[in-house]
């Protein structure tokens, strides 16, 4: 605080340097969110749809241009010490923005269900009224969900950028509260959406409270929240460390949620099968990855002093073998494909998390190659999920799936890709990653996470396993679902997807030195 | 300023007794109204004890944000969908309710071990540090603009999240106009004219010759009775509607038979 | 009087916000504990701020306050949107639950 102790008597104020360069991907976001509004109170209700679909795309687009340009820039703590730009930083904007992308062109489908999207025609009508009838005739739709998601996308690039701990408070609820907005507009079953939303709030909130707590304890043991200020502290201790240990255990409870590791996984199921399935796909993907990001900072560049690493590892080990058990075995009495795929991002989380307890700068790469393969993966299943429908929406239940293969046999076929990339079988894309996963935890020193990993795998390998039987070798219902033909859109999404998953998984070199060459460098 | 002055020492075990027994009136009041107050309460005690800490523009935001606006709204979203609503609007934990609780004392020991146990430094107290910028305000000013700068701009995007995420969710345009009053006077008569009982007049207003006219008191007709339509539905149907007590008449005794001779409704509460 | 006493305050008041979310059963109660629990914090942050002669535990605790104010926007939102739905819930409602 230099500006201040200038002068004894009052401090000049000195405009801080804005470096506005860096800072562009989250400014492009949030500006193109706030364009959307603007676009929400002026434009005529019948352009809305199309607008603000090309708005969002072009500012996911130009935020990725950004981080592009960024791009090999020395890694700097800008905007006072606020964020920091770095290889890890850019690598996991770049992967947001891509996932975003993508999940973008699911979000705003509109042919797989009678020219509607996946949200009610207007919010606040109640589900079954005269009022929602009307509005659904006349073609109404809440638009305003693309500038929302704009700003949930802002603050997943700054959520694993933040360096401090109030940046990254105020990053996790800008990403946070239009997920819980969005997730009760569903057209179809909107009661359990609400519910939903609901549920995810008050969890939320909860987790929140004590990533707070967690930060006012942190900010007690060092006299900052600037997270490279608490490493100093860390390393030469001026205060007890109880301070920092249970501040790190509420923080690291907050972050934990976001994760969806157990025992803070409660939310995920319900949430995921009451959330329009296209959103459900981007949360999945984009808030993990952005989570993921920011546990890692706080790890790193906070506690990355050896003497606290031997406290929070264990801790850690332990988070991560009980997220791979309740993950795996939870998904085998799963009716409900949803459910079933939040059981899966559940133990997804366990192997990342994995990746985070090994320090090495090969886990780290490993833990970066990870997120968008998984991320990709994730988003093309819940996509092939919106196509399989009934009467009152989507049919989610397993049964139904009988026979799919025989009458829709190509998104059959995406969505068994995808299932077996899950289950790690050679040659996709989340097998490198698993393999990357495990081999840095086997040089880091930890073979008994690696062995539940496996165990929790083959597990995995039976039920993922299950769907595609069900879908290929079962005679198809009588009355069974309708597959819906989707949009050009959608179908870029979903080969897009397919593509990504096969390709990285036989040649992933591409990526892999990416992620080595952006997992080092951490600004500090 | 390794202690408090006698006044802030006062101050905090008045306050801290008041604000613990305003967090337990939360959790373990019955009606929701009553709960709400109990925040407000702790909220108000939190303000000074901000104030006495030297966190002065935090304790008026506090009183003005959190009191009087969070506060206010959580009030008016009680009164909007009722104050009765009691049903559980949360299925997200089941069983284990009474299961949390000694996880959650234990918690709170631990957090109050950590605290015992932290070795804090001495209070160096903020006076030299609101005298920087010349008051609590001004050196809080330099902060905010320039070292909080980026969280002060993303903030204003929750912000804006929230006023549209609220509009999203809760607001609904009309599909139909709304009909004026001389429709609404035109389609009543044609429904008189079929031979539908519609009061064509109008309903009458509540506590007309009755002894207050809030709107919980009914209207008396003529002969003494209340009038039961002068009384909103939804306080009928809350069982709310006030007693009413006819005017003794001149020369009357007071209590005496004059007023039971008006019937069996004397003092008796009009719903019950 | 010792100012941690402030702290050993705003730890109990943290806890039982956290008792109150777990064992009341209302959304908006549920809701107004998380509420205590973020005021609670808010203490501590004032009072480490004390502790550390700076401000910026109040600049921290003024913005938790702005972020918690928008919190409580959309999260009244949503209940007022769950309770006109359940209001009105009907046997189509049931059907749409039904799995």
């Amino acid at each position: 605080m230099s500006i201040l102790a200038a002068s004894s008597t009052t401090a000049t104020f000195v405009a801080p340097h804005v470096e506005f360069g860096k800072l562009s991907p989250m400014l492009i976001a949030f500006g193109t969110a706030t364009l959307g509004i603007l676009v929400e109170a002026f434009a005529p209700r019948k352009q809305r749809y199309g607008i603000q679909v090309g708005l969002a795309l072009v500012g996911i687009a130009a935020s990725f241009a950004a981080v592009l340009a960024l791009a090999g820039t020395t890694a700097s703590v800008v905007a006072q010490g606020s964020v920091a730009v770095d290889g890890t930083t850019l690598f996991l904007q770049g992967t947001i923005l891509v996932i975003s992308f993508v999940a973008f062109l699911v979000i705003a489908e509109r042919k797989t269900d009678q020219n509607q999207d996946a949200f009610a025609a207007q919010g606040a009508s109640v589900p079954g009224s005269a009022a929602e009838r009307e509005t659904t005739r006349r073609g109404w739709q809440t638009t305003e969900v693309y500038p929302l998601l704009m700003f949930s996308v802002g603050g997943m690039l700054l959520f694993p950028a933040a360096n401090d701990l109030l940046t990254m408070f105020v990053a996790l609820e800008a990403l946070s509260l239009p997920l819980y907005l969005v997730c009760g507009l569903a057209r179809h079953r909107r009661l359990l959406s609400q519910e939903a939303a609901l549920k995810y709030f008050l969890l939320g909130a909860f987790s929140s409270a004590f990533f707070l707590y967690g930060a006012a304890m942190l900010y007690g043991y060092a006299g900052s929240v600037n997270l490279a200020v608490i490493a100093q502290h860390v390393a030469h201790p001026t205060a007890g460390s109880t301070l920092l240990y249970t501040g790190v255990a509420l923080l690291g409870m907050g972050l934990l949620f976001k994760v969806g590791a157990a025992p803070f996984h409660m939310w995920t199921p319900d949430v995921y099968q009451g959330a329009p399935t296209p959103v459900t796909g981007f949360m999945a993907a984009a808030t993990k990855i952005a989570a993921f990001g920011a546990l890692v900072r706080v790890l790193d560049v906070g506690l990355g002093v050896n003497s606290a690493e031997n406290v929070w590892r264990p801790v850690m080990q332990a988070v991560a073998i009980i997220t791979m058990i309740v993950g795996g075995v939870l998904a085998l009495t799963q009716r409900d494909i949803k459910r079933m795929l939040a059981y899966s991002a559940i133990l997804n989380a366990g192997y990342l998390l994995i990746g985070v307890t090994s320090t090495t700068a090969q886990a780290r790469a490993a833990v970066l190659f990870y997120l968008p393969v998984y991320g990709v993966a994730i988003i093309g299943a819940f996509a092939v999920v919106t196509l399989v429908r009934d009467a009152g929406g989507e049919a989610t239940d397993l049964s139904r799936w009988a026979g799919l293969g025989r009458r829709a046999p190509i998104p059959a076929a995406l969505l068994a890709v995808f299932l077996l990339a899950f289950a790690g079988i050679p040659f996709t894309s989340i097998f490198i990653g698993k393999f990357a996963i495990f081999q840095a935890a086997l040089a880091a020193g930890s073979p008994d996470l690696v062995i539940v990993a496996v165990l929790a795998s083959a597990l995995a390998a039976f039920f993922y396993l299950r769907v595609v039987v069900v879908m290929f070798f079962s005679d198809p219902l009588p009355q069974g679902p309708t597959i819906a033909h989707p949009s050009i859109a959608v179908k870029t999404a979903l080969a897009v997807a397919a593509f990504a998953t096969v390709a990285l998984g036989v040649a992933p070199s591409l990526l892999l030195h990416l992620a080595n060459n952006s997992a080092g460098i951490l600004a500090k | 300023m390794g202690n408090t002055g006698h006044g802030e020492t006062f101050l905090f075990w008045v306050g801290s007794i008041i604000s613990i027994l305003g967090a337990l009136g939360l959790i373990f009041s019955k009606k929701i109204v009553h709960a709400a107050l109990c925040l407000c309460t702790v909220m108000l005690c939190l303000a000074f004890f901000y104030m006495a800490q030297g966190a002065v523009f935090l304790g008026v935001v506090q009183i003005v944000v959190y009191t009087g606006a969070v506060m206010m709204l959580f009030l008016f979203v009680l009164m909007l969908i009722g104050i009765e609503s009691q049903d559980s609007l949360v299925e997200t934990i089941r069983g284990q309710r009474w299961l949390a609780v000694p996880f959650v004392l234990a918690f709170g020991f631990v957090l109050i071990g950590v605290y015992a146990h932290a070795n804090l430094p001495e209070f160096v107290g903020t006076d030299a540090a609101n005298a920087k910028g010349g008051g609590n305000v001004q050196s809080l000013a330099l902060l905010l603009f320039s070292r909080y700068f980026w969280a002060f701009e993303v903030s204003s995007a929750v912000l804006i999240t929230s006023a549209t995420g609220a509009m999203v969710l809760t607001h609904r345009e009309r599909t139909v106009p709304r009909k004026s009053q001389r429709e609404i006077s035109i389609e009543r008569f044609e429904r008189w004219g079929k031979g539908e009982k519609v009061s064509l007049t109008g309903l009458p207003n509540p506590g007309v010759y009755a002894q207050h006219n809030a709107v919980d008191t009914p209207a008396l007709l003529p002969d003494g009775s209340p009038s039961e339509a002068s009384v909103n539905a939804t306080l009928r149907g809350r069982d709310t509607v006030r007693g009413f007590r006819p005017l003794p008449l001149p020369g009357a005794r007071r209590n005496g038979a004059a007023v039971a001779s008006r019937g069996d409704a004397g003092n008796e509460e009009v719903s019950q | 009087m010792n100012p941690d006493n402030y702290l050993y305050l705003s730890a109990i008041l943290f806890t039982l916000g956290a008792l109150g979310v777990l064992i009341r059963r209302n959304a908006i109660v549920v809701f107004m504990c998380i509420e205590l629990m973020l005021n609670a914090a808010n203490l501590a942050f004032v009072t480490f701020s004390r502790m550390h002669g700076a401000l910026d535990g109040q600049v921290i605790a003024f913005f938790t306050m702005v972020v918690a104010a928008a919190e409580v926007v959309v999260g009244l939102a949503i209940i007022i949107s769950v309770f006109r739905t359940r209001r009105s819930a009907s046997v189509d409602d049931a059907n749409l639950l039904k799995y």
